[in-house]
């Protein structure tokens, strides 16, 4: 709380979130306006007396419609939805075990083996889709959901792991040996003592995980092929992007839609992280 | 065994223990093998889908291959037609710059965010979440809007520039080599600052709020509660999502393969979208990966640095 | 497995194909039934989403139930963005798999030759049958030897500008600037009416380059000799043309056009910002499409005040870069029969035909013949288009369209030497540092 006279929380908070929020909401903002607004008015330069850019005065869902129908793009958000939920559940488990393990077990090579795990996230993806496509067809995976639900993990799985390990490390020791005293297996004192406290962490984790799956877009331009196998950003830049000519309206629409229900997803958790912490550390 | 028959007395309410100590349990009580099952998800995936390619593609930075033909090992000497490369100096140049400005714009501005985010006010769940969207839009998408909103012709930011009086001409953000750069990070920051404020967020709940209520009752002021109590224990994961914002940063592709291919005349070429514009572009694959694999010890320098650095500060 | 089974059909369905072999398209008709193909037999076919959305209706409507008709072959045509196609194709031939046809841009089956199937047969048939191929879809889809690919269509760039707008200023249509300087004057007094003259000169695949080098060519510059080796871009000619390029920059362009991509002079010009710009017709025919939408300042229907000229003339002739395509047949597709059958089939005549039509003379084909189709009747103001194909070259010229003028046209070696000496670096040094660029590549 900001102690002091209503001018300082003004001037310390309201005033900069303000300021944050605007900043950060305005293109999202531009893309609703765009979303809805007529061809006719899309094509105004801005010197014109008429242009009007941060309304419009004539409505239309032409765009949104445009992108339902003619476009698969409901199969497209499911498809994208399967994907990013699946390859997010195995980065979790896999990060949280292996995150465990390098921040709070003592064994030969703890080290080296979290710098490998890291490494690997220094490879960029620029590099590995050309031989990685060579392992999605030996495993026969092309064309299909699979080739990224098991691929996405490659750079979600170090992600997670080391961000996790930040988080268990602030979890005081004492919390586990208690357990551990208590006659809890290595496995229920993590099972049941570490991971509640660590929720925030593997929240967080787990929705940028999530985020990073729903933005990939050179694996899913590659692996995949049929128009109904596609995800919401490849399928959009495939459909709405024509030569030169690009459907700003229902581009921007895709935008939308394909953000909107994360974002009500996150507001759920967000919340939910937030009040479960703060009975986790104070228990 | 003794510990056991405790633990069946005691019985604590959040688990119960197991009545019978397995085979299973028993290795798993080993701190070496446990660790090892722990890995071993890990390990599995990583070494299917990441070992092979990745040797792979360092073969292919020593070898001379092009799309659709092998090629011949061929040493170093990618690594040496680099040194000459006159765009690949200017991508390495952009890369760092880009980077480096990024980084620090997203840790001051998300930690900013962070702390007030962490305020109780009306309507904070909904913010917290909606503050999120600009990382949400899949990259591609949002990057569109940007260069709409860039368009010389069609620029939104320079109408509203030019009616609050601040520029007489218009602004050609994407125009201007030393724009386009400027343009390119904007964006950019715009994306990741979400990402290091929730992060920052989730590591500001882990602090006990009674640490800091306490030192208020000692009558530090909020500026000194902040530098001896917040910012040491939110360092560690501080600098996890620093360490990972350099990285996906450092190979940042999508957003300036959509904004501006690089260009002007290879203003914004940074290493990844050389690499591609090389390795898919003109089909030399073999150079192409060289040029990818070039990141490597760069990135390695910035993360050995940062991993020090954590160490360092965890032993304190 | 319907190569399997398309494979075992063929051995047995020897009629059919032999039929097709000898006398193409016509005994396919003649026949009036499907060769026996398997039923599951397909064909996945990797082209770009077109700018022209009806022509895609085209494909899936018309020519998808016909290929099942008179080949008996499932066709799958598969359209992403025309940026994202090399990206599909290195994939899928270093893992060995993918789409058994992929409509290629540009030069790109010169830099697939080992990947791809000798089409020659196909190639040779449909070049005699329909007047010969023009000469830059020839150079990209034949290494010298053999056709590496099936030239499918040539895509005409023409400069789209307004017709009263170069009226107030002399120009009564059809007069039109006819050389460099006479378009740089008429240049000058328009933007000084605020209504510049538009170019990319940026990293876009398409319209940055199909005026760079034209323009270069025109000026008497070029890469290298016809040996593919000596490299000549430092010339005199070069020099003159970037010092001109300059100073009619800042006369007579939109400094904009720096950063634009492929769709911004599309915009602009439909904005009315800008008098004249090289491209497809895609402005055009999108003008005339939405005629409510696009309207001139007087409120009157755009596409009216758009007419097409070529690009103007310099000391060494005049030249154009239209954008071909040609379908490249994998190698690392089982048993290239089927993909021979179809190439052969869509690309001939009457099948082409339907397709051409719903082009509007966006395309403008690969072969001469399409220049006499009736197409060109329907509407005037795209007659320009109709044989620019003739005045074509490919970038590398004066050596072949190989690998090493793939890489400087991927690197917008050309485009950058303009950008940078329009950005301010001393013309000879701009120059330099892109002969330095293009020997390097040469070189290696």
């Amino acid at each position: 709380m900001i102690e002091g006279a209503r001018w300082r929380r003004w001037i310390f908070f309201n005033l900069p979130l303000t300021l944050f929020v605007i900043g950060l909401l305005f293109p999202f903002y531009w893309m609703v306006v765009t979303t809805v607004r007529p061809d006719a008015e899309l094509y105004r330069p801005w010197m014109a007396p008429n242009y009007t850019p941060f309304w419009t005065l004539h409505p239309t869902l032409d765009h949104i419609r445009y992108l339902l129908d003619e476009t698969l793009f409901s199969r497209w958000m499911l498809n994208t939805f399967f994907i990013s939920v699946l390859a997010t559940a195995i980065s979790l488990f896999c990060g949280l075990l292996a995150g465990y393990a390098l921040s709070r077990l003592k064994f030969p090579f703890a080290g080296s083996l979290g710098t490998g795990i890291f490494i690997t996230y220094l490879v960029p993806q620029t590099l590995l889709f050309i031989p990685l496509a060579d392992v999605i067809r030996n495993f026969r995976l092309g064309d299909t959901p699979w080739a990224l639900i098991l691929t996405y993990p490659t750079f979600l799985i170090p992600f997670c792991t080391w961000l996790l390990m930040g988080y268990f490390k602030a979890i005081p020791r004492e919390l586990e040996e208690c357990a551990r005293i208590d006659g809890a297996t290595r496995w229920q004192a993590m099972v049941y003592i570490v991971f509640p406290v660590a929720v925030p962490g593997i929240l967080s984790a787990g929705i940028f995980a999530f985020t990073l799956s729903w933005n990939e877009f050179i694996y899913a331009l590659v692996f995949l092929s049929s128009p109904e196998q596609k995800t919401v950003s490849v399928g959009i830049t495939s459909e709405l992007v024509r030569g030169d000519v690009f459907y700003w309206g229902s581009l921007m629409a895709g935008a939308l839609l394909g953000s909107v229900p994360v974002a009500l997803i996150y507001s759920f958790f967000v919340e939910y992280y937030v009040a479960g912490i703060t009975g986790s550390v104070k228990g | 065994m003794v510990v056991d028959s405790v633990a069946a007395v005691k019985s604590a309410k959040s688990y119960v223990a197991a009545p019978r100590r397995g085979p299973v349990t028993r290795i798993l009580e080993n701190e070496g093998w446990f660790a090892f099952f722990l890995l071993l998800p890990t390990a599995v995936l990583l070494g299917l889908f990441m070992a092979y390619p990745f040797i792979e593609g360092v073969l292919l930075a020593l070898s001379d291959a092009k799309v659709g033909v092998p090629g011949n090992f061929v040493g170093l000497q990618n690594f040496a037609v680099l040194l000459n490369d006159s765009i690949f100096r200017i991508a390495v140049w952009n890369t760092v710059l880009y980077t480096a400005v990024t980084t620090v714009f997203k840790l001051a501005l998300g930690l900013w965010l962070a702390l007030l985010l962490n305020r109780h006010f009306r309507g904070k769940a909904v913010t917290r979440a909606f503050v999120l969207l600009p990382f949400i839009i899949p990259t591609v998408l949002s990057t569109f809007a940007w260069k709409w909103m860039f368009d010389p012709t069609f620029s939104v930011i320079n109408w509203t520039l030019f009616h609050l009086g601040i520029i007489r001409t218009r602004i050609n953000w994407l125009s201007d080599p030393g724009l386009a750069l400027v343009s390119v990070i904007i964006v950019n920051i715009w994306r990741g600052v979400p990402f290091y404020a929730i992060s920052l967020l989730a590591g500001l709940q882990t602090i006990n709020p009674e640490l800091a209520e306490a030192a208020a009752i000692d009558g530090a002021r909020p500026w000194q509660r902040f530098r001896y109590i917040t910012w040491p224990l939110l360092l560690p994961v501080t600098m996890v999502v620093v360490l990972f914002s350099v990285i996906q940063t450092f190979a940042d592709f999508q957003l300036v393969y959509v904004l501006t291919g690089g260009g002007p005349a290879n203003a914004t070429q940074l290493f990844a979208t050389y690499a591609y514009q090389i390795g898919v572009g003109t089909g030399l694959l073999g150079q192409g990966a060289a040029i990818s694999l070039a990141m490597f010890p760069v990135l390695l320098v910035v993360v050995v640095v940062q991993l020090l650095y954590i160490r360092r500060v965890e032993i304190h | 497995m319907a190569r399997i089974s398309r494979r075992k059909l063929l051995k047995l369905s020897g009629g059919g194909a032999v039929a097709a072999r000898t006398g193409g398209i016509a005994s396919i008709l003649a026949l009036k039934q499907a060769p026996a193909y398997a039923q599951g037999t397909t064909v996945h076919w990797l082209r770009w989403n077109d700018f022209v959305p009806a022509s895609d209706q085209v494909l899936r409507n018309a020519i998808i139930p016909d290929c099942a008709k008179a080949l008996g072959i499932k066709l799958n045509i598969e359209m992403i963005n025309g940026n994202d196609i090399q990206a599909r194709t290195t994939s899928a031939i270093q893992s060995g798999t993918g789409p058994d046809v992929i409509c290629a841009l540009n030069n790109w089956p010169q830099l697939y030759p080992e990947s791809v199937v000798d089409v020659s047969d196909v190639a040779d048939e449909i070049g005699k049958a329909q007047g010969g191929f023009y000469e830059e879809s020839r150079v990209v889809a034949n290494d010298g030897k053999k056709w590496i690919a099936v030239p499918w269509c040539v895509l005409g760039a023409q400069l789209a500008y307004r017709k009263s707008w170069f009226a107030e200023i002399g120009y009564d249509a059809p007069k039109f600037p006819q050389t460099w300087e006479e378009y740089r004057e008429a240049g000058k007094k328009l933007k000084a009416k605020g209504r510049p003259l538009g170019q990319a000169v940026s990293h876009s695949f398409g319209d940055p380059p199909t005026y760079a080098y034209p323009y270069l060519w025109s000026w008497g510059g070029k890469e290298v000799e016809a040996d593919g080796k000596t490299v000549v871009l430092n010339s005199k000619a070069t020099v003159d043309s970037v010092n001109f390029a300059v100073g009619f920059w800042k006369d007579a362009y939109d400094d904009g056009g720096l950063a634009w991509d492929d769709s911004s002079n599309n915009r602009a010009f439909l904005a009315g910002t800008i008098s004249s710009t090289l491209n497809g017709a895609s402005i055009y025919i999108e003008a005339k499409r939405k005629p409510e939408v696009y309207l001139t300042e007087t409120g009157t229907p755009l596409w009216k005040d758009i007419l097409h000229a070529p690009l103007p003339k310099g000391v060494a002739g005049q030249f154009g870069y239209h954008l071909p395509m040609s379908n490249m047949l994998m190698k690392y597709v089982k048993d290239p029969k089927a993909g021979k059958e179809f190439l052969r089939w869509i690309t001939s005549k009457p099948v082409y035909q339907t397709w051409f039509d719903s082009q509007q003379g966006y395309s403008v084909g690969a072969t001469t013949i399409w220049e006499q189709d009736k197409l060109w009747e329907k509407d005037p103001v795209m007659l320009p288009f109709r044989t620019a194909a003739r005045a074509g070259r490919f970038p590398g010229y004066a050596g072949p369209a190989d690998r090493h003028a793939a890489e400087v046209l991927s690197k917008y070696i050309v485009v950058d030497m303009t950008a940078k000496a329009i950005q301010g670096m001393p013309v000879q040094d701009a120059v330099k540092w892109a002969h330095d660029e293009v020997a390097g590549i040469h070189a290696a």
